[in-house]
């Protein structure tokens, strides 16, 4: 199989990453391929998801607790 | 308190600081101390760089959500950021614990800052995020400890000015007549939007910020100062500082100045003529200020040209460059340059940096000859006699136009006297005298 090499992906979500370099300093261009929807992270961002602890990580998958809210 | 001689302050007058001013100010001379003392300087940081706006950087200079870059508003360090949610704030560069500074680059992108010394962090909006340990704080949240902030910012045509006034004229009240020559700038981009974006230069000459403001619209010394390179180049700009020149020199009021070279490109009636060059070198340019102004509406844009104002007091628009001065003593000044580029136009914005690399860039001609005289004229004016500077040529010359402004000829100093009424007004007002 042949997946290039800047999306990450598995059955059940897939993003493409890559660096970006159109801001003031670098930082980490993230994208959806299910939406379209960009986010970009920068160092200090990509350093705290690096400390995250795995429950504060399996918090935030939660499909409740951002993306799919009934109170948003 | 300075030292004046028994010339400007014989006992028995009103004293303390207003008094003061009134004295070494005097509508046809100004006292040479104006440039020396620190004394002076210091109450200056007061009551002009604290508290009236000041130009402290252009919006395309942070054009990400989350860029930010180190500025300035005299001595003290700005930090210009843009939030993800699009606005521009002005915060300074020291931590809320014990002082370290934030920021080290001169620019970069992060949605937060972290102080290197204890690791308190801060979002780009200057609120505190948190710190590490933080039982020693009682626990979480419990310190409101933020960056500090301008306290108010304004933009104009995407030029950022601050205030550390809480309170007084709004910015566009502070621009009054010189937001016209802003807007003659921006008119000249095809989209009508100016870009930052050609990095800057720092010139650091050892003379008093004011010898550099009131030189920027003193159409008295080009012939002089810049003859040589005005030769070598075989330019005419030379003779539009002369005294037949039918150019004025214009005081807009609130200390701004201007150098109108309007009449005299107008006369000679040549497109891009202000700019040395012609349209068939950049027609993309010039069909997209066709397409934008119309073709008489673009004629009339590209014979007048840019602006060449001081906007007091810190900016300065000449032409196809712009500085902005920073005062660091009463003695030194850096000069941040940049070239101004257009959005959307690669022709002219090439050909605008080319120029002022050979300009004011570091091997450049002109700001080498000017800083040059700033130099020798801050080791002048630290002689002892005849202690006045003379501001009064062109004085009894002056003639108010149909706007109400008081202009004078090519090579008068009226700039200079709208520069000091307005200084005066700044260091008196609000005193007890
Ligand atoms: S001085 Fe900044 S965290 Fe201590
Ligand atoms: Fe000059």
């Amino acid at each position: 199989m042949n997946i290039s090499p800047d999306i990450v992906g598995n059955e059940f979500a897939e993003v493409s990453i890559r660096i970006d370099d159109e801001a003031n300093s670098r930082r980490l261009r993230v994208e959806d391929l299910k939406t379209g929807r960009v986010r970009f992270l920068d160092a200090l961002e990509l350093e705290t998801i690096v400390w995250l602890p795995e429950g504060n990580l399996r918090r935030l998958l939660d499909p409740s607790s951002d993306r799919w809210r009934e109170d948003a | 308190m300075t030292e004046v001689t028994d010339a400007v302050g014989p006992a028995g007058r009103p004293s303390g600081p207003a008094a003061r001013y009134d004295e070494l100010i005097q509508p046809r001379r100004v006292h040479g101390s104006l440039y020396t003392s620190p004394e002076i300087f210091a109450d200056e940081l007061q009551q002009i760089w604290y508290r009236t706006w000041v130009y402290v950087g252009h919006v395309s200079e942070i054009a990400e959500p989350n860029d930010y870059v180190r500025k300035s508003i005299g001595p003290q360090d700005v930090i210009m950021t843009r939030t993800a949610d699009g606005e521009v704030h002005l915060l300074l560069n020291r931590c809320a614990h014990r002082g370290n500074l934030v920021c080290e680059a001169d620019a970069g992108n992060s949605s937060s800052f972290r102080c290197p010394y204890h690791g308190w962090t801060y979002r780009n909006n200057g609120d505190m995020l948190g710190y590490p340990f933080h039982q020693g704080y009682g626990g979480r949240n419990k310190l409101e400890l933020g960056l500090g902030r301008v306290p108010r910012v304004g933009v104009y045509q995407g030029f950022v000015f601050g205030s550390f006034a809480e309170d007084g004229p709004t910015l566009e009240q502070h621009l009054g007549e010189a937001k016209g020559e802003i807007d003659r700038l921006v008119r000249l981009a095809p989209e009508g939007e100016i870009e930052l974006s050609a990095g800057f230069l720092k010139h650091r000459a050892r003379a008093n910020w004011k010898l550099l403001a009131e030189n920027e619209t003193d159409g008295y010394h080009p012939q002089f100062v810049h003859a040589s390179i005005f030769s070598v180049a075989e330019s005419g700009i030379g003779a539009l500082y002369g005294e037949k020149s039918t150019a004025v020199t214009r005081a807009l009021g609130n200390g701004h100045s201007e150098n109108d070279l309007r009449p005299e490109f107008r006369r000679l009636g040549v497109p891009l003529g202000w700019f040395g060059t012609t349209e068939e070198k950049v027609p993309n340019y010039v069909k997209a200020m066709r397409d934008r102004h119309g073709d008489s509406g673009a004629e009339e844009v590209l014979i007048e040209g840019a602006p060449h104002v001081m906007i007091f007091p810190n900016l300065f628009i000449a032409e196809i460059q712009l500085f902005a001065i920073q005062p660091l003593a009463a003695d030194l000044t850096v000069q941040h340059v940049t070239a101004v580029q257009f959005k959307s136009a690669p022709e002219m914005n090439k050909r605008m940096l080319q120029q002022c690399v050979g300009s004011v860039g570091p091997a450049g001609m002109l700001l080498a000859d000017d800083t040059e005289m700033y130099e020798r004229n801050q080791a002048g004016v630290a002689e002892l006699r005849p202690e006045w500077l003379d501001v009064r040529r062109g004085v009894d010359r002056e003639e108010i136009d149909e706007r109400g402004l008081t202009i004078g000829g090519a090579t008068d100093e009226t700039g200079m006297r709208g520069f000091w009424s307005h200084y005066k007004h700044l260091m008196t007002e609000g005193r007890v005298r």
